[in-house]
């Protein structure tokens, strides 16, 4: 039995207000499964995830996301009254963001942090209870940092931040995790930390789109890959789409090499 | 009540609502837009003042057009809002001042608009601040979590599906309804000593948010004790002896930091509270 996809695109075009965006979106991710979304800076990925989340403007075709549609044309008319509301309201797409720039000063714990992701289940007025402090230690272990729940964030490491986001993420028990660029700045403990979470995730049926420059970690824990530049160039299985002449078309004339298992954009560092 | 009790009261209410609001604006980083507020109310003050009709109304109104303006400004960019902030400061100052000069015969002294008369505050005065500082801690007991949320981080709150200006609006409203009702007591350029300083003070040396939360008020409260009874022992004006006295729990706080600081201890002094103090 083949279950609904989790997120679909069907010719979709996401547009930031000053015109540049991202377009030609057709993709769909099943429960359950990763799908590397690659290609250069610059070519629209973020903003691919920011679409999803309802940030940016959806201005072309039909996004479904579990089973809730959104088309161009109530876009455009909802687009007066700001942003749309978005499916993450209802804790259902959790976001790991590229570079969250946030005050190492803030009176904040990690703990508060990670219970953030359980505001929208929560609504206004009510505080969180024991199933929500239960969420939040289940996400911090999962992302292995059980030990450190009560640290202020700001006196955490960089992958260790990354990671609490992470779990804020979790802890909103999303059916949909956006993860943009996470690798970028992981020495090779919270890599393999972070790999081993996705992987763990995959199994409990949470679908995960992730945005990387790093080919082989795509096929290491990806079962599809989608090209962008500017526009989708493909979308298929990681054998089939990450070919050389796939990879130097979406790289833009940068020189790729090719071996038996890596793929190397030069110029492009992606860990 | 004689006045010199109605003014201790009156100086307890408005230093903890101060201080329990500037919580917010300090942690929010909205210090220098809450400054652009006191002295942009200045000119709604005065044109109340010249027309007969009450003073805080006149701010209000006055302040009613600063949040729109701001909170629409606050929406587009950071960089920006500060340059708007500071127009804001200014022209407001200035209309103000104009204001005062050609309109002949102002039933109210520029001081007392400037800097404050607590010792004749009114009953009415009384209950205004009280009430906005119920106002706030409601807000914070109904929005606190989307507060603290959308204060910590921006974008993920957006992400999560929230809007932000609301929160945004929420916050600016609390704190022009503050410095509207702060007026009487220490007048459009000392109100935001009031906001800033304690806040600024419990942020140094109280480690959580919920902490600060609850520091500040008790912090501004006593500065408006302070000041009222120094004023009183010194018969000095009431209004700048509590904003000194404000300025002084900022200086005590950042002297407990810095000694905290000293013995191999990695705890840096926060630049952002350091840039709020020079505001205030």
């Amino acid at each position: 039995m083949t279950e609904s996809p989790v997120l679909r695109l069907e010719g979709v075009a996401f547009t930031h207000p000053g015109g540049s965006g991202v377009s030609g979106l057709d993709l769909e991710i099943a429960p359950g499964e990763a799908v590397a979304l690659i290609g250069p800076n610059g070519a629209g990925k973020s903003t691919l995830l920011m679409g999803v989340l309802g940030m940016v403007t959806l201005t072309a075709g039909r996004m479904t996301v579990a089973s809730s549609e959104a088309d161009a044309a109530t876009e455009a008319s909802t687009a007066a009254a700001g942003p749309r509301r978005t499916h993450s309201q209802d804790g259902m797409i959790g976001f790991l963001p590229q570079a969250a720039e946030l005050d190492p000063d803030f009176p904040i714990s990690l703990e508060q942090v990670v219970m953030q992701g359980r505001y929208r289940r929560l609504g206004f007025l009510r505080w969180p209870g024991r199933a929500d402090r239960e969420a939040v230690r289940r996400a911090l272990e999962t992302v292995g940092l059980g030990d450190l729940a009560r640290r202020r964030f700001g006196e955490l490491s960089g992958g260790q931040r990354q990671r609490g986001l992470l779990a804020r993420a979790l802890a909103s028990e999303p059916r949909l995790l956006l993860l943009d660029e996470p690798f970028n700045g992981l020495d090779q403990q919270n890599r393999d930390a972070l790999i081993d979470t996705v992987r763990g995730l995959k199994a409990r049926g949470v679908a995960v789109l992730i945005s990387t420059h790093d080919l082989e970690l795509a096929k290491l824990v990806c079962d599809r890959v989608v090209l962008v530049n500017g526009t989708q160039l493909a979308f298929g299985p990681v054998a089939d789409v990450l070919t050389l002449d796939n990879v130097q078309e979406c790289f833009d004339g940068v020189e790729v090499e090719l071996d038996e298992h890596t793929l190397v954009v030069p110029g492009h560092e992606g860990h | 009540m004689g006045y010199f009790e109605r003014a201790l009261l009156a100086s307890i209410v408005i230093g903890a609502g101060a201080g329990f609001v500037g919580a917010l604006v300090v942690l929010r980083r909205r210090t220098f837009f809450a400054q652009a507020l006191t002295h942009g109310t200045y000119p709604g003050a005065v044109a109340a003042a010249a027309l007969g009709v009450s003073v805080p109304l006149g701010a209000a109104a006055a302040s009613v057009v600063l949040v729109a303006v701001m909170s629409a400004i606050a929406r587009v960019r950071r960089q920006g809002a500060q340059v708007a902030a500071g127009i804001v400061l200014t022209g407001g100052f200035a209309a103000g001042a104009l204001l005062q000069a050609v309109i002949p015969g102002l039933p109210v002294r520029a001081e007392s608009l400037l800097v404050g008369s607590i010792l004749t505050v009114t009953d009415a005065d009384i209950v205004l601040a009280a009430a906005v500082a119920v106002i706030a801690v409601a807000a914070v007991a109904v929005f606190g979590k989307e507060i603290a949320f959308s204060t910590f981080d921006p974008s993920g709150f957006r992400a999560s599906g929230y809007r932000e200006w609301p929160v945004e609006l929420l916050v600016l409203g609390l704190t022009a309804a503050m410095v509207v009702s702060a007026l009487p007591a220490v007048g459009a350029i000392l109100a935001i000593a009031l906001i800033a300083a304690p806040a600024a003070a419990a942020r140094l040396v109280v480690p959580t948010y919920r902490g600060i939360l609850l520091a500040a008020p008790v912090i501004g409260a006593a500065s408006g004790i302070i000041g009222v009874v120094a004023s009183r022992a010194l018969a000095v004006a009431a209004g700048p002896a509590i904003a000194l006295a404000a300025t002084a729990f900022f200086v005590l706080a950042l002297g407990i930091s810095k000694v905290r600081a000293l013995p191999l201890n990695r705890v840096a002094i926060p630049v952002e509270t350091a840039e709020d103090a020079r505001t205030a």
